[in-house]
Order: structure tokens, then sequence, then C-alpha cells
């Protein structure tokens, strides 16, 4: 699905970000990034139940360097009985598994009222199939093949669950976002903003200081439920950025190179 | 003989088995039925006429007689069987006791219903000598004891019995026959042609699929059903072409970004010096796996949609908010392209869809117009209504498609040799007409300068 974007990993949209990807890796110089985990909270648990051994070493290796404490379950059964156990922040679950499906998993500790949160992989990739994963109770939903960086910021994304203040007003930084007023303002200055760039903005707010990749963002921004083959997303967020951070001002909205978008409020 | 012969010349032959010919020989049973019973009925009516007209004839002459005086009714027997050349009449006047008074008649017969005719056999006594005949006969007791006995000759039915059973059986047994033999005709036509039929098939099922079945020039039914079939038969080779065609289609669409990423590893394998030249390679090398492995999500998400069948889903959909929505999303796109995208929706229209599907075809055709458009140039999405069909209408400046490769581009994988250097997939317009498909709708790609394509709904 990630891989329909024009351009992932090469340079036709770097915009400057001179190492984007570096930058964001774990041996990523300094902590100006917005890195996974941050450093002062605990390593966040995760249960991998993954029944192809190869798939699974890959993704264990991937987020244990992330900074993950990964528990793998190659079937159902085992599975079921590590979530039930309990001490997992996270679970990552494929769909099809042998002993027990993927998806009867889910409804069955959903059952139990264990709301850890889910995400769904699987090579099923069809809408209708997204749409009964969701609906039996995973949070996310992710495709086979992904890249590695897709499967980490969602994850990230499942741990910090979006702010739903009852607030009206939106703060990042000096950044303000008023939901009722339809305003927007950085510092003193009034930013104009087109409804659908102000919808953007209002989901990057409430998921500041974390990676969304492209694919959330058409997906949740824009209910794009499939594959565009022009690069939509980083037109829309150019017009935003260039609305958001003037030239004289410190950068908010970070492109990450061949993962996705980061707004921040500025050092 | 042995037992197998024997079992075998048991055995119909072939053309009898058939279902033709079995009919056939119930038609002629039920013609020879017809013809008895049509036969039965003349001769029965005939018969019956013949001899009522002898009773009457018979009555008559009795009563003629009866009234005459003794002397004069000997005279008038003598007159009656005089006047008999073909020797038609018996006559008898016999005594109380039987005895013959005169006549022809040898003796009476008994048994017999005073004045009422019936059939009777009697021996008849003349010049010529005695023989026996069957009469009819109609018997009378006189005033004087005496008993009067007139009669005539029946043999004229037993001829008539003669002469419908030979007409019978000189009309059916040809129209027998005839049946038999146009019954086996048939038979060994139709046999001979399902067997030719069936072989044909049998050839189709292990797997000569440019087999046909026979058809002649007549419009009978199985020539119908055989030019049905027929037809049958071309879709589906056509089809497993097609699909045959696709599969030729995705290998070349993947081993081509395939061999360039095997190329480009080699190289940076053997020429990177540095990390950061590996890392470039590898870069470009995950930018053409990601391109192969679009192929086959675009070639799973065709394939999902043709297949889906979940037309319960649908719902009113508004198409003028959905177009507002498609022109907003892409024209920040256009704008950088220095392409003007302009949305003209003059009134609404609904139709019954599913949203996403139909959001996603039109946003496919903006994204080729607004590809293919150079800079300064202008798309236009409009909502239209044309001959009581709604219209939506994706009009660009840009090089348009030939006549020629239109029905092309709308199959999978295909893109038109001038595009080949622009991004995308070669997908988006077999997306699109997947959906539209689907939809019940018609999707044109229509002449003009510049490329125009429209999909076209009938009125809600």
């Amino acid at each position: 699905m990630l891989s329909m974007h024009d351009g992932w990993g090469n340079n036709s949209h770097s915009d400057g970000e001179s190492d984007g990807r570096r930058l964001w890796a774990p041996d990523a110089v300094g902590n100006e990034t917005a890195a996974p985990i941050a450093e002062n909270e605990p390593m966040p648990r995760l249960l991998l139940i993954e029944d192809d051994k190869e798939t699974a070493d890959e993704i264990a290796a991937e987020l244990g360097d992330r900074g993950f404490d990964v528990s793998w379950a190659a079937d159902g059964i085992e599975g079921l009985a590590k979530a039930r156990s309990g001490g997992a922040d996270v679970m990552v679950i494929d769909r099809l598994l042998p002993g027990m499906d993927g998806l009867t998993i889910i409804e069955t500790l959903r059952g139990e009222d264990i709301r850890t949160p889910v995400l769904v992989l699987s090579a099923l990739g069809a809408v209708d199939e997204r749409v009964r994963g969701l609906r039996s109770g995973g949070d996310d939903y992710l495709t086979k093949p992904f890249a590695a960086v897709e499967l980490v910021a969602r994850i990230e994304a499942l741990l910090r669950r979006p702010s739903e203040s009852p607030d009206t007003v939106l703060r990042v930084g000096p950044l303000e976002l008023d939901l009722i007023k339809r305003t927007a303002k950085r510092g003193e200055r009034k930013i104009e903003l087109l409804p659908r760039e102000f919808r953007l903005l209002e989901y990057m707010m409430r998921r500041k200081d974390q990676m969304l990749t492209r694919a959330m963002l058409l997906e949740e921004v824009w209910n794009y439920k499939f594959v565009p083959q022009t690069n939509l997303v980083d037109v829309h967020m150019g017009r935003l950025r260039h609305k958001v951070d003037e030239p004289n001002e410190l950068p908010m909205i970070t492109n990450v190179r061949g993962v996705g978008f980061i707004l921040r409020a500025p050092a | 003989m042995c037992a197998a012969s024997g079992s075998s010349s048991v055995r119909l032959p072939d053309f009898a088995r058939t279902t033709t010919f079995r009919w056939t020989l119930i038609v002629a049973g039920g013609f020879v039925l017809c013809a008895l019973v049509l036969f039965g009925l003349v001769y029965w009516q005939t018969a019956n006429d013949l001899t009522s007209r002898i009773d009457d004839l018979l009555t008559g002459e009795l009563r003629i007689i009866v009234a005459l005086s003794p002397e004069q009714r000997l005279a008038w027997i003598d007159d009656r069987l005089r006047d008999d050349p073909r020797r038609f009449r018996t006559t008898g006047l016999f005594g109380p006791d039987h005895h013959r008074i005169a006549g022809n008649m040898e003796s009476l017969p008994s048994g017999l219903t005073p004045d009422v005719p019936s059939d009777a056999e009697i021996v008849r006594v003349d010049s010529v000598g005695r023989e026996m005949e069957k009469v009819r006969l109609v018997v009378h007791p006189l005033p004087s004891g005496d008993i009067i006995a007139i009669g005539r000759n029946i043999d004229e039915l037993t001829d008539l019995t003669g002469i419908v059973v030979r007409a019978l059986a000189l009309g059916l047994l040809p129209a027998i026959v005839l049946a038999i033999a146009v019954g086996m005709v048939l038979s060994l036509r139709a046999r001979r042609r399902l067997l030719e039929v069936n072989s044909r098939i049998q050839r189709i099922v292990a797997g000569d699929l440019r087999e046909r079945l026979p058809t002649r020039k007549g419009n009978d039914p199985f020539d119908q059903l055989a030019v049905s079939v027929n037809r049958m038969l071309g879709e589906i080779e056509a089809l497993i072409q097609q699909i045959a065609g696709v599969g030729n289609d995705i290998a070349h669409d993947l081993r081509t970004p395939l061999t360039r990423v095997r190329a480009r590893l080699e190289r940076g394998r053997e020429r990177a010096t540095t990390l950061e030249e590996l890392r470039a390679v590898v870069d470009q090398s995950i930018a053409g796996l990601d391109q192969s492995l679009a192929v086959v999500t675009a070639l799973l998400r065709i394939a999902e949609i043709e297949h889906n069948r979940r037309l319960d889903g649908f719902s009113q959909v508004q198409l003028a908010p959905l177009l507002r929505e498609v022109g907003d999303l892409y024209e920040p796109i256009a704008e950088d392209k220095r392409v003007t995208l302009q949305v003209e929706v003059a009134d609404e229209a609904t139709v019954h869809g599913d949203r996403d599907l139909l959001f996603e075809a039109v946003a496919n055709l903006v994204d080729n117009a607004v590809k293919f458009t150079p800079e300064g140039g202008r798309v236009t999405l409009a909502l239209l209504r044309r001959d009581g069909e709604g219209v939506v209408q994706v009009k660009d400046t840009g090089p348009g498609i030939p006549e020629t490769e239109r029905e092309a581009v709308v199959r999978r994988f295909y893109r038109s040799d001038k595009s080949r250097n622009t991004e995308g997939l070669g997908l988006g317009l077999s997306l699109v007409a997947a959906i539209v498909k689907l939809h019940g709708f018609r999707f044109t790609i229509a002449a003009g300068p510049g490329c125009t394509t429209e999909i076209a709904f009938p009125p809600h």
C-alpha cells in the first residue's frame, strides 16, 4: 500500500531534509527527532502474533531496534494465551493464523474486555477485509507488504492515542487552532487556511510529535481507501507547510524523507 | 451360438434405440389405430345403411304379399323369383307344419321373430341346384296359418368387408413402412449429428478451445442451439486469451522494474565505495521494488472491484459534492503543474452506488487528466445532463488518446506508448472501467482535441 506513492525512497520530494531517514532512525544524531520512544519512558511491551517465522524475525528485529520489548507467538492459541495473561502495551496480530484466526483472537479479547490496542497485519488487502478487521475490534489495519517505518509509525500512533480533549482550541507551541471560529494563528500571525488545510492541520495537531505516514494521512484525513498515483499528500502538505512555517520562522512541520511528516513545537 | 453373441443378437440396432425412432414408432402406432377406427366406422355405417335399405325393401314386399289373395300370392312368388336374374331373392311359403308350399327355400329357419328382418342361413333350391346362403329374412304368419318368408342375399355385405379390409391394408401397409423408414432416417440423422456434436465437445473438453459445434444453414432449434453454444465458446475463448494476455502483461510489468532493481544492486555491489553510495543504490532498489508491488496491489484492487458483488452496500450518492471534493483534492496538484482545474457543477444528480468507488473512479480520471496535460493546459471536471442521461465529464487539453487505442487503454496494464515515460501504472483507466461496469454505468473515451472521458449514468 505504501509502495504506491510515487517517489518513495527517491529524491523527488526531499525538500531540503538532507537525511531525514537517518534523523528518524535509532542511530540518529541527538534527540531532536521524534524518535518513537522518548528516553524517559519505559520500553513498551509488544506482543507479536505471526505464524511466518521469517516475517516475525524481521518485525521483531526492527521493533527491537526501535526500543520495543517484543514477545512472539507463532500461532493463534499460544497468541491468545499470551494476550490474556496481559502485560502487552500493544499487539500486532496477523490476520490468518494456524490454530485460531487473527480476527477471532481480537473478538475474544474484546469480549473479555481486554482493550489493548491491536494492529491487524494481513496479506488480504481488499477494502472489505480491512473493514472486517476493524469491525472485529482491531484499531488499525496494515496490508503486507509494508515498509518497516510504516509499521513503527502505526504502532506508535496506537500507543499514543490522539488527544480527544474537549478544548475547542488546540495548541502546539506557538500554533493555535480555534475549532469553533475556524481560525489559525502562529504567535500573533494569523494563518489563512482553506477548509482542507484546516482539517489536515487539526489532525496533525491532535497527533503532535508523531510520525504520520502518507498512507495514514490518506486514510484518516482524506478517507482515501485507495491508491492515488500522484504525490497527493506531499502537494497538500507542501501548501500547509508553506503557510505554517514562514521562511524566517523555525520549522514546525518536518518532512522525514521516505517516511512521512511530523508536527512539533519548534525546539 | 455362444451366450455372448446370443445376447448381442437381442440388442436393437443403434438407430432403433434413439428417442427419435421410438417417437416415430409411437406416432405410427397411433396413426394405425386411428386408421383402424376410421375404417371400422366407415364399414359399420355402410353395412348399417345397406341392411336398413334391404330391410325396408323386404318389409315393403311383405306388405304387398300379405294384401294378396292366396292365388295371387303364388303367382307373385313365381314372378318374384323369375324376375331375378342375379338370384338375389329368396321366397318361401310354408304350411303351418313348416312344410314348403312354394318358393325356393328348402325349409323355414327356426327362431325368427315375425315381421322383424334378421340375418339367417337358408338352403336355396332352384333350377341351378341346392346351395347354402346367407340372407336377410323376414317372416310373417298369414291368417290361414301359413307362413310367408321373404329374403334377400347379403353377400354384398361380406364383399364390403373384404373391400374395406383390402383398402385398409393397401392404405396402411405403405404408411407403416413409410413411418418406420422416416423414423429410421430421422433417428440416424439425429444420431449422426449428436455423435458429431459429442465428439467435438469431447475435443473441447480435452482442451481444444478453437473447436466449434457444426451448424447448417437451416434455422431449426438445433442449429440455433449450436449457434448459441458456439457464441458462448467464443466468449470463453476470448476470456481465456485475455487472461493469458493479462498474465503476460503482469509478467512484463513486473519484470521490467525487477530487472532494473537487479541491475542496480549488481552495479552498486561492484561500484559503490562508500556507505553513502551503497545507501543510494539500496534506496533506488527499494523504490523499484515498491513499483513492482504497486502493480500487484493495483491488480488485486481491480480484481476486487470486478468480483465485487456487494451491491447491498450501495446507497444514494450525491455527485455534486463528490465532484467538488475531487476537485478540492486535485486543485493543488494541478496548480503545481500550472494546469487550470475547473469544476463545473450546474445542478445536482443522485445515483445509486458505492461512494468510495465512485470517488475513486472520478479521482482516477482527474488524476490522469492532470498528469497528461502539459503546463498551461486546462482540465475541466463537469456534471452534465445530456439526452436524459447524467454525465460526469473530464476534459483536458493533453495529447488525447488515438481512436485505435481507446479500447485498449481500458484493458489492464495498457499504457499508451507516448505516456511510457510519464509515471503511473497504466491501470487507472481499467480501474475506472471496472468500477463503472460494477455500477451498470457507461464509460466512454470521446474524441476531440485533448482527451474527454465520460461516465454516463441513467436518470435516477
